[in-house]
């Protein structure tokens, strides 16, 4: 039985096609990035297969059952910006949730508030939780009934690099116990951390689906990013300029530069050339971010 | 655990976190019963001496001041006012109940936790009813309790039929089904909890309004182009009797029906009148509590059926 399965959703709104003719399965245990543009129909997918939204035509199931259905409640859910009773502490908007759910012992609701390190702040009013909390707090309300099923958007939106990591530690943790992940977000570097298999939405239609290596050989390669350093390193920006490239400094001695493919191999001896002394070069393959770029925006594709 | 009886225990659990429902209870529990004995004190105090011109004080205080009397007048004394109390109550569990999963952008949290739209919609209309029945009697309670203490200082006693006027309480919290279902409906309908809690206050009142004016230009003399199509039209009597089937006129019967037993009493002792006449139009004591019911009833389904379509149909934006 598969986790996820769309068929054919399409949402309208009027001669607008927020998601259209969008199919794929999830299986059991994947985790899935969910990647597009906005307004590209990520979140409009996710609240039909939540069942906040009806399909204008088209069916989802959730482990196996047609949404909506009883199966939601095995899913845990982060849609958008996390909302909350403001009046209520972080403790009681769970114990809230809790209740409404029906089958959650009570203990759990301090299992999960430790699970996403709030146990300190849980008595605390959430209208004076920062924008990471909220989040934390979220994704601990997702966590309340152990679900086999987790749809999350953007759940490291307005989080700090150090809140960002937090959160994906704690969905390696949830993935681990295998439960099925499908999550949208902006921030790319965070999903290729994170998913095993790419849904890429444009426009409102399922553009690729596929491992993130598919995403990228299909992509192709048509650049290398490097990171240099020097012992000069207005030298080398200078130099980079020079060669008709759009370096940007990085730390005191280096910069980073994107040059075209058949370009890798003799980028320094050029530098060599112009008397920059480099000390270190390091070349990075092909990311998701580029091969993403490309698939979204053609131009950007080799021709 | 039934989807039902979950949502009844969240949502209970949401009741009691907020400070508008104690601040509801104690006007409606201690203010007006207090306010109560402090008028009936300063009434017998400055009434004595229009006794010997045969005025019945003793009469007076025991229909308004003894725990009956509070009692009574905090069943009835709401029904008179504009907005009346049972109509803030109403709005304002309205308002928490599905005006706030609005404004807080919490009904995506909480159908997806609890997809089963129906029992969430049922489960709020419970507790919310629950809570104005908790009000309404505790407001019963509380009268007794006030009134008792009164005897101390008031020429009053527990007497007074005490069945009937719990049964008019149970009547009136029955009563106020449709207005809640109206409010869930409205705010629910215009997405935001302010414009449905001022349509709420105006609407049935706007309508009856309305009414009025229509009214008065169908009947104006002579005949017009206007006035006669209507007239031809042989709408007359059925225009004549929509009156009886006002929202308000029906909701608050049953609180209204002890007016016209509080006035009898007095005027019976003064004056000879035993017929009030044209005072039970202006009590609004003219409908009978059966037609009062069936009326009230038609309303429940009407804004019952409405609410419950929209409810389960609604996309979550």
């Amino acid at each position: 039985m598969s986790a996820i399965t769309a068929t054919g959703l399409t949402k309208r709104y009027g001669a607008k096609a927020a998601v259209d003719d969008a199919s794929f399965t999830i299986e059991q245990g994947e985790i899935v990035g969910f990647l597009g543009p906005n307004g590209a129909g990520k979140t409009t997918t996710l609240r039909m297969l939540a069942g906040l939204v009806r399909p204008s035509s088209g069916t989802c199931t959730v482990l196996g059952a047609p949404v909506p259905g009883g199966t939601l409640r095995e899913v845990g859910t982060m849609i958008e910006e996390p909302s909350f009773y403001p009046y209520m502490t972080g403790r009681s908007n769970l114990r809230h949730a809790a209740l409404l759910h029906g089958d959650v012992p009570p203990r759990r609701v301090d299992e999960v508030l430790e699970f996403v390190s709030l146990q300190d702040a849980a008595d605390k009013k959430v209208r004076a939780y920062s924008q990471g909390m909220r989040q934390r707090l979220a994704l601990a309300r997702a966590l309340l009934w152990r679900p086999k099923v987790m749809l999350l958007d953007e759940p490291t939106n307005g989080l700090d690099p150090a809140g960002i990591a937090e959160v994906r530690e704690s969905l390696r943790s949830v993935a681990a116990q295998g439960v099925t992940v499908l999550v949208s977000s902006h921030i790319l570097a965070e999903i290729e951390k994170l998913v095993n298999r790419i849904l890429a939405i444009e426009a409102g239609r399922i553009v690729f689906d596929g491992s993130l290596r598919e995403l990228v050989e299909r992509m192709g390669a048509p650049t290398v990013t490097y990171t240099v350093t020097a012992r000069d390193q207005a030298g080398l920006l200078a130099a980079l300029a020079e060669l008709g490239y759009a370096p940007t400094p990085r730390g005191e001695d280096g910069a980073d530069v994107t040059v075209p493919d058949e370009e890798a191999d003799l980028l320094l001896g050029r530098l060599a050339e112009r008397g920059v002394r480099v000390t270190s070069a390091t070349q990075r393959g092909e990311d998701l971010e580029g091969a993403y770029l490309r698939l979204i925006d053609p131009r950007r594709r080799p021709s | 655990m039934s989807a039902l009886v979950a949502t009844v225990r969240a949502e209970t659990f949401k009741l009691l976190r907020k400070r508008r429902v104690y601040v509801l209870a104690f006007l409606y529990w201690v203010v007006l019963p207090a306010i109560g004995l402090i008028v009936g004190r300063l009434l017998y105090t400055n009434l004595r001496e229009f006794e010997r011109e045969g005025l019945p004080v003793n009469d007076l205080l025991q229909s308004l001041f003894s725990a009956h009397g509070l009692a009574t007048v905090a069943l009835t004394g709401p029904a008179y006012m504009s907005p009346t109390p049972y109509i803030i109550a109403v709005v304002l569990l309205a308002a928490l109940f599905i005006g706030e999963e609005r404004g807080q952008n919490m009904w995506k949290t909480v159908l997806v936790v609890q997809p089963d739209r129906p029992a969430v919609l049922t489960g709020k209309l419970v507790v919310a009813m629950g809570a104005l029945l908790a009000l309404m009697l505790g407001a019963f309670l509380s009268a007794i309790l006030f009134g008792t203490v009164g005897m101390s200082f008031l020429p009053t006693d527990l007497s007074g039929d005490w069945l009937g006027l719990l049964g008019l309480y149970l009547w009136q919290w029955a009563h106020l089904l449709a207005p809640v279902l109206l409010a869930f409906l409205l705010i629910f309908l215009v997405r935001s909890a302010v414009l449905g809690i001022v349509m709420v206050l105006l609407l049935p009142g706007l309508i009856e309004g309305l009414y009025t004016v229509l009214n008065t230009l169908f009947n104006l003399q002579p005949l017009t182009r206007f006035n006669a199509i209507f007239q031809a039209l042989r709408l007359q009597r059925v225009w004549e009797a929509a009156p009886r089937y006002f929202f308000t006129t029906n909701l608050y019967a049953p609180g209204r029906t002890p007016a016209r037993e509080i006035a009898n009493e007095l005027l019976e002792t003064t004056v000879q009148p035993q017929d009030l006449g044209p005072l039970q139009m202006v009590l609004g004591t003219t409908t009978s509590l059966g037609h009062a019911a069936a009326v009230m009833a038609g309303y429940v389904l009407v804004f019952g059926l409405l609410l419950y379509w929209l409810f389960r149909r609604r996309d979550v934006d």
